[in-house]
């Protein structure tokens, strides 16, 4: 266990970047990254192609190791404690991939389970699935027949189910059309109003301003800047974030 | 709870699966004509002893009661096969046949037992060319490849469905996406993938295990508990070392596709390649003199011994004096001229016989030395033991029926030297041939070295797989 820093809102941060850095060979992925989200805070991370999002992310889950630096979850550092970590979030991929021979309930069980939830029974692993936007019919049919956006659905009641602390979400609206979008933000919303801290990797300027409660935008892997999204209007956001990712800086 | 959890979705994922259902299915399917392969060939070979053994009672009762009809005053069936003459009664028409009864698991391995010869007619002419010949009549094709039994389904086939169960544990799991999911639970990849394929174990096992528990039950097989548990250790070893190779393929992190082809490549060098190579070298590096040698031997020999047939009577009587007292000297009758011939024939079928042992002896050591490189060898060797169908039992077995046949000879050698006359009372002294098998004790000893070299295979690459598979994350 670390001592935590505070969030900017004075809670103790579910999620926290100190000094982050991560090197593939002579390329710097992420360039000392601090960060802390508090619980109920939505946080974007915007940036182009290789700014440093996912690696962020993956760092978070432990799905690589730092170069530098520490990444906390719930004060938990992950490099040390793994699963401890891992109990306390949820994650939720670009695409949601699922067992296709089995149904959204059965996926369901089986990563609740995986999580620690035990077996919930199928009426409570059904209710999930409708809480979390699905169809009552389709979660019990296989996945193969599912859209995207059932399986990010799918997603989205897999981090119910485990009632983690703090939720990583990587670009979750790629590809999804505008009313699969809107519906997944609003689950956002559902899961940050339970205080849920959300680390949310996009490309999507709009969805970021909807959801977030802040953004920060990665160029090159660094973290160039930090805004509260309360403060900026959608057209603020867009100009600010093409004035940090012009090349004002290569890579390292 | 993660092993539990782990092991249900697999079980789900196995019903869903309808070609992989399919392809077990199949497995079984072949297990099921395998078994049934070894089921008729026992059940043939238990006829062939049967009648044998029921041969050797009815050639004794049909010579006492000549015999007994002969005192009696009546006269022999024929001049030239007077039982009172030794060498009619220990020749051919009153030869023993010792037989090798099948092995207590043959229906599961015919192994050794449709080319090893599994009885002997022995008789006063017994010798090396008697046990250097097979008279079964065989198809060619069966002796060449051997018959398709269990112990061949398990050594040759079994990889193959461990394969195809496990190439892609992980590596299917990484292609399509579930494996980031998976990893951001609580759980390592060395967990789930080894609950995995414990599962794919279970079920590959269970059906093995299942069908050939079946065989024995119906063969009489449980009778040799010791057996019939070496045999489903072999099965669980060879197949967990197959499970162990693929989850240490996957643990390298490499697509499917390169995961099959180097896991096929696998199986082919260990399974295919590395046994016929091994055989190769044991017949170019020491090969066979010809069967052919042989017989110009021992016909040459007989040409010789019949043209001096004095000479060599003296010769041999020089050579066993204790017979010399019973040969009239100045009139030497024909049994005792024959003999001497006889003698002689099989002693220079011995050096050639030596000769051929030595090279098989040498052909067998390196087969033994180099079996350790391929598990399906070390396997084969265990499964056949476990049956009572390999190598050492026949040998075993010959070198029971040598010395009976010694036996034999010295029973009825001395009264062909002193050409007496034999009669019913000495039927009941007649030598019989009782196997002695080995007890379990030798089958623990033979069986030591290739199950410790296999388990040895199965926990150096299980290790290796353990330290690759705990290196993976979700993001590789």
């Amino acid at each position: 266990m670390t001592e935590s820093h505070e969030s900017n809102t004075g809670a103790a941060p579910l999620l926290e970047a100190r000094g982050l850095s991560k090197d593939y060979g002579d390329t710097r992925a992420l360039d000392s990254l601090d960060l802390a989200i508090a619980p109920g805070e939505v946080y974007c991370l915007l940036g182009p192609n290789g700014a440093g999002k996912t690696t962020t992310i993956n760092l978070f889950l432990g799905f690589v190791a730092p170069s530098a630096g520490q990444a906390l979850v719930a004060g938990l550092n992950v490099s040390t404690h793994d699963r401890e970590s891992k109990r306390r979030l949820a994650y939720i991929p670009e695409q949601v991939m699922l067992y296709r021979n089995l149904s959204g309930i059965e996926n369901l069980e089986y990563f609740a389970a995986l999580g620690g939830q035990g077996s919930l029974g199928r009426e409570r692993l059904v209710e999930i699935l409708v809480e979390a936007g699905l169809d009552g019919e389709a979660a019990g049919r296989r996945v193969s027949t599912y859209s995207k956006g059932m399986r990010q659905k799918v997603g989205i009641a897999i981090a119910i189910a485990k009632q983690a602390d703090a939720l990583l979400l990587d670009e979750p609206t790629s590809g999804l059309d505008p009313t699969a979008s809107s519906e997944f933000s609003a689950l956002v919303e559902r899961l940050r109003n339970r205080g849920v801290a959300v680390l949310m990797a996009t490309h999507d300027l709009f969805r970021a301003k909807d959801t977030g409660t802040r953004v920060g935008i990665m160029h090159y892997g660094r973290l160039v800047t930090e805004l509260s999204t309360a403060e900026v209007g959608h057209a603020d956001l867009e100009r600010i974030y093409l004035e940090h990712v012009s090349d004002n800086g290569g890579p390292r | 709870m993660t092993a539990r959890t782990v092991l249900k979705n697999e079980w789900r994922l196995l019903m869903a699966d309808r070609p992989l259902k399919i392809a077990l299915g199949l497995f079984v399917v072949l297990l099921g004509y395998a078994l049934t392969n070894g089921v008729v060939w026992l059940r043939f070979q238990e006829r062939t002893v049967e009648a044998t053994t029921s041969g050797n009672v009815e050639r004794a009762s049909a010579l006492r009661q000549e015999l007994e009809a002969i005192e009696a005053g009546g006269q022999p069936s024929s001049p030239f096969a007077d039982p009172r003459s030794p060498r009619v009664l220990g020749g051919p028409s009153g030869s023993h046949t010792a037989v090798l009864a099948p092995g207590p698991l043959t229906a599961l391995a015919i192994g050794q037992s449709d080319l090893l010869p599994y009885y002997y007619d022995v008789n006063i002419y017994t010798n090396e060319a008697s046990f250097h010949q097979n008279g079964e009549v065989e198809n060619p094709l069966n002796l060449m490849v051997g018959r398709f039994d269990l112990a061949f389904a398990v050594v040759y086939l079994l990889p193959l469905l461990v394969l195809a169960l496990s190439f892609n544990v992980l590596s299917e799991e990484r292609e399509q996406g579930t494996l980031a999911l998976t990893l951001s639970q609580p759980v390592s990849a060395r967990s789930v993938v080894t609950v995995k394929l414990a599962f794919r174990a279970l079920v590959v096992a269970g059906i093995v295990l299942g069908v050939s528990l079946l065989g024995a039950l119906a063969t009489g097989g449980f009778g040799s508990p010791g057996r019939l548990l070496l045999w489903s250790v072999t099965v669980v070893a060879y197949a967990l070392f197959w499970f162990a190779l693929a989850a240490w393929v996957n643990a390298l992190g490499r697509s499917s596709a390169w995961n099959a082809t180097v896991l096929v490549g696998a199986w082919l060098v260990l399974v295919v390649v590395l046994p016929a190579a091994i055989n190769a070298a044991a017949g170019l590096l020491h090969p066979l003199p010809s069967r052919v040698e042989m017989v110009t031997a021992q016909r040459e020999a007989s040409n010789d011994a019949v043209n001096r047939r004095s000479e060599l009577l003296a010769r041999y009587l020089e050579d066993h004096p204790e017979m010399a007292e019973g040969v009239v000297a100045d009139e030497p009758g024909l049994g005792a001229l024959s003999w001497a011939a006889t003698d002689a024939v099989n002693g220079r079928l011995e050096e050639v016989a030596a000769e051929h042992d030595a090279r098989r002896t040498e052909q067998t050591a390196l087969v033994r030395r180099y079996r350790f490189l391929s598990p399906a060898l070390l396997a084969q060797e265990a499964l056949l033991d476990a049956a009572g169908t390999g190598d050492a039992r026949f040998a075993d077995f010959q070198s029971q029926v040598r010395e009976f046949a010694e036996r034999w000879r010295e029973f009825f050698v001395p009264a062909i030297m002193a050409d007496e006359q034999m009669n019913a009372g000495v039927l009941a002294d007649v030598p019989t041939f009782s196997l002695a098998d080995g007890d379990s004790a030798d089958l623990t000893r033979r069986a030591t070295a290739p199950l410790a070299v296999l388990a040895g295979l199965l926990a150096l690459i299980g290790a290796a797989a353990g330290v690759g598979l705990g290196r993976v994350r979700g993001a590789d």
